[in-house]
């Protein structure tokens, strides 16, 4: 399932875009992601709110995958964990005047507290079970973050500074597209050391990985710790880009977002979910806009996408550009991706 | 006799007998201290608890699919019986000594349970059939996360042809309330309660003393084994998604005049249920069915005492403190092992 240039066969200048988890098509990505806001229908700024968004869910989904295609849990409360990264972050700044480049990072710290606890609980239940776990965890915080109207503001939402006092979208879009390459980085390198097969290891069978001398409690609560940690930061972006923060952030429908973006993307490769994001992301929004006299249809055509590709292709899109592109006949094709 | 005083005191000891006696206590003390009506309501609330929990904890069971559409069929009941019961409602105002004043509620909720099924059986060959052909390993996750994709593609059909209104009615059955111990309780309610307590009871009986219930069982057991023994999986594993759809759309249907039927009213039965079927272990109908209730106590008391809205932290809080210590449920079974892949 690997498909980022392994060191023993790539060239050497490959050899350190390797090891951060990069191939020649990844840096093309990365460049045309960076060029895209110059490139003419993307100048506009209603488009650039999308691509952020887009950029949003696909971060995301990389810290989601990080946890659901490793040790094989799914965080349902991840939305929650990363409302909660948010307004930890908003209530700093606007409480105490904390700015928000610091306070994202205090949010960070504070979900990864959460993580930590929520790792900590969920290590006797395996599977479904640490799921449902997580997913009581995320609705008690909506719940929290709703009835604490005192602290939150509840349903009427809480005003954040922005992180850039302008109107311009452009500097949000490079700050979450560096967030989006560093969370990868980060989670590659990660699984990409001896960790990485540990997290493997437990997820495809606990028991086995114990025998082998694994240590499941370890990198079980290390997974959930890094990957909300992620999600912390994040949640703070979002709430200082939007300049708003509601407890919907924290709902069960914002991480089917993600979940399904991850899962279309291909479980267990990281780059999946953030490839398949922004295309994605952009469909949605095209039909919800245009169609908008057929609430829902967006969501229903979202739906069926998920459920075909549990059913037909439950490898995701990394699974097909593995066995397609990254195999295929065309050498061009091949050393594009870093298999030459 | 000192043998049976001994085993008493072993169950009261045990994890079952704690939290039976203490939902017993704190059910007994809020009723003494704030009045009878929170129990009328916990046994309410309970009994619609007990339908879609009973069908999840079944689908869990049998099927190893971790439901997570279960609340979406519910909302199907409730809109379906809504588009019966409105024309019904209709007839009877003009012609009001017909037999459809008694009986039109009775059709729509019948109604309710016959699309809850046929929804079930539609979703089980287009959807769970061709992944159990297609899926050899991590078919709890997989089939978890086809669930959520049911969830949010039913959801979101409702929105589209049926729109995001609140489509509910103002009762099924009018007349007077009927009146105990110094509650008043609206005939609906009595009435819907009492159908859940004998759809539950028929669902057990059906379960314990049929042959397809029993054959339901031992799949649930052990396919494999059941299998050998000549049951044919396939039409076991059909009729347990038409029975737990079945159960669930009547919840939705018995219930709307409580519930307005709207595209994502179908959460909130769903995280309870899950709370119960967490809470009680899986496989058990019993079990199920006491744990209803005891949720339903949780909720109401939080209500009571803590506020309206807080009935979501505060069980879940609970429910992640049973988990903690007792991560099979109260009444635990064997069958959890099934799980764990």
């Amino acid at each position: 399932m690997e498909t980022t240039n392994t060191v023993q066969s790539s060239p050497a200048w490959g050899t350190l875009l390797g090891k951060i988890g990069f191939n020649p098509a990844g840096i093309l990505c990365v460049f045309l992601l960076m060029a895209l806001p110059f490139i003419p229908p993307f100048n506009q700024e209603y488009l650039l709110r999308w691509l952020i968004y887009a950029a949003f869910i696909a971060t995301l989904s990389v810290g989601f995958d990080f946890t659901s295609g490793y040790i094989n849990i799914v965080n349902f409360g991840y939305a929650a964990v990363a409302g909660y990264g948010g307004y930890t972050s908003a209530l700093l700044a606007v409480n105490l005047n904390i700015s928000p480049w610091i306070g994202i990072f205090i949010g960070g710290a504070n979900a990864a507290v959460l993580g930590l606890i929520i790792g900590m609980i969920s290590l006797r239940l395996r599977g479904i079970f640490a799921a449902c776990l997580s997913w009581f965890f995320g609705l008690a915080l909506m719940g929290l973050a709703t009835k604490l109207v005192w602290l939150t503001r509840g349903p009427l939402g809480l005003r954040t500074p922005r992180m850039f006092e302008t109107e311009s979208n452009i500097p949000f879009y490079y700050l979450i597209i560096v967030l989006l390459i560093l969370t990868y980085v980060i989670c590659k390198m990660v699984v990409n050391s001896k960790m990485g097969l540990a997290f493997k290891a437990i997820g495809q069978n606990m028991d086995a990985a114990r025998t082998s001398g694994i240590n499941p409690v370890f990198y079980r609560v290390f997974n959930f710790t890094l990957s909300c940690a992620l999600a912390g930061i994040l949640g703070g972006f979002y709430g200082h880009y939007y300049g708003i923060l509601t407890p919907e952030v924290m709902h069960t429908t914002k991480t089917v977002e993600v979940l399904a973006v991850a899962y279309i993307g291909g479980r267990g490769s990281l780059w999946g979910g953030a490839v398949v994001a922004f295309p994605f992301i952009f469909l949605m929004e095209i039909i919800r806009s245009t169609l908008s006299h057929l609430p829902g249809l967006n969501l229903v055509i979202y739906a069926l996408m998920l459920i075909l590709v549990m059913i037909y292709y439950p490898g995701g899109f990394s699974h097909f550009f593995d066995v397609h592109i990254r195999q295929s006949k065309n050498k061009i094709l091949r050393i594009l991706t870093g298999n030459a | 006799m000192s043998d049976n005083l001994k085993d008493k005191i072993a169950w009261m000891k045990s994890a079952k007998g704690i939290t039976i006696l203490g939902s017993i206590f704190l059910a007994l003390f809020a009723t003494i201290n704030s009045g009878p009506y929170v129990l009328v309501n916990t046994i309410i609330t309970g009994g619609m608890l007990a339908l879609v929990s009973t069908g999840l904890t079944l689908m869990l069971g049998v099927l190893n699919i971790a439901m997570f559409a279960h609340g979406e069929f519910f909302m199907i009941g409730s809109l379906s019986a809504y588009y019966v019961f409105t024309p019904i409602s209709n007839y009877t105002a003009m012609h009001p000594d017909s037999f459809l004043v008694t009986w039109g509620p009775m059709v729509a909720i019948f109604t309710s349970m016959v699309v809850g099924a046929i929804a079930g059986i539609i979703a089980e060959f287009l959807v769970f059939r061709p992944l159990r052909k297609r899926a050899a390993e991590n078919w709890v996750m997989n089939s978890f996360l086809l669930t959520v994709g049911l969830s949010v593609l039913l959801v979101n059909l409702h929105q589209l042809i049926f729109g995001a209104d609140f489509k509910g009615i103002v009762r099924y059955w009018g007349g007077m309330p009927f009146s105990f111990a110094d509650v008043f309780i609206s005939r609906d309610r009595v009435i819907s309660f009492c159908l859940s307590a004998f759809i539950v009871f028929l669902f057990w009986a059906f379960m314990t003393y049929t042959r397809t219930g029993r054959a339901i069982r031992a799949v649930s057991q052990d396919a494999t084994g059941a299998q050998i023994v000549g049951i044919n999986i396939e039409t076991i594993v059909l009729m347990t998604i038409s029975l737990s759809c079945a159960l669930a759309g009547v919840a939705g249907g018995s219930l709307l005049f409580m519930y307005p039927s709207y595209p994502t009213m179908g959460l909130e039965p769903l995280y309870m249920a899950w709370f119960v079927v967490i809470l009680s272990g899986l496989g058990n109908i019993l079990g199920a069915v006491a744990g209803a209730f005891m949720v339903a106590l949780l909720k109401v008391v939080t209500v009571e005492y803590v506020g309206a809205g807080w009935d979501f932290v505060v069980p879940s809080i609970l429910i992640m403190l049973i988990l903690i210590f007792k991560p099979s449920g109260i009444f635990g079974s064997e069958v959890r092992g099934v799980l764990d892949t």
